[in-house]
């Protein structure tokens, strides 16, 4: 860099003194960008989100085993779909040992949590679940 | 024509950080972080607590700086409409 930097003990508003070109820019240029603050809103995202069990990508049918790895339906201790999807709220309860949410099996609710415990990249549901890891 | 009046905070609302040729500037008001390329920082200068048109703007820049721009007029108008959408200058 050179010796442009002109006195900035004010943080750095403060112009230079000697004489610059200051170009403006064409009208629709854009000198701004404004950063979302993200990590602001994780903690209402989370508990919103859903996960999925099993993803809808699951070969048809499919039943969660008792370790969360999914199998043919019919199987035996294997248990159904979740009626519905599990919420990232209910999922960080289940992976902390904590409540069955209302409507799931007691049974069930632990094969759920296993087979979201083996949530992978690209999986429905991984991002819910990786957002439960992130500290608040 | 006169155009809306526009003001920027005081400096003391702003934690600016130089980062080579953006600048970095959180917004303590807003809680917002933005960065910035020139002229934005220069045009918050010239507005801090200090109400002004696009004209009175350019004229206070121009003390400064050379400016350059086909259309300045438009030019300012455009960046103090993108300023006053993030939220770092007002309508005075």
């Amino acid at each position: 860099m050179s010796d442009e930097t002109g006195k900035t003990d004010d943080g750095g508003m403060k112009m230079p003194n000697r004489r610059v070109v200051l170009a403006l820019g064409a009208a629709a240029a854009s000198t701004v960008v404004t950063i979302r603050p993200a990590l602001a809103q994780t903690a209402g995202s989370v508990l919103n989100c859903e996960i999925p069990v099993p993803a809808p990508e699951a070969p048809a049918g499919s039943h969660i085993a008792a370790d969360g790895t999914l199998v043919p339906a019919g199987t035996q201790g294997a248990f159904p779909p979740a009626p519905r999807p599990i919420t990232g709220e209910e999922a960080r309860a289940l992976l902390n040992g904590g409540p069955t949410p209302a409507g799931l099996d007691a049974e069930a609710a632990q094969a759920y949590t296993n087979y979201i415990r083996r949530l992978q990249a690209g999986m429905s549901g991984f991002t819910c679940y990786a957002s439960l890891q992130m500290p608040r | 024509m006169a155009g809306p009046r526009f003001v920027a905070d005081l400096p003391e609302q702003l934690r600016a950080v130089p980062l080579e040729t953006l600048t970095a500037v959180f917004h303590a008001p807003s809680g917002m972080t933005h960065l910035l390329a020139p002229p934005a920082p220069q045009i918050l200068a010239a507005l801090a607590g200090r109400p002004g048109t696009a004209e009175e703007v350019l004229g206070r820049i121009a003390e400064q700086f050379d400016v350059e721009a086909g259309d300045a007029s438009a030019a300012m108008a455009s960046r103090l409409a993108e300023l006053e959408t993030a939220g770092l200058v007002r309508r005075a």
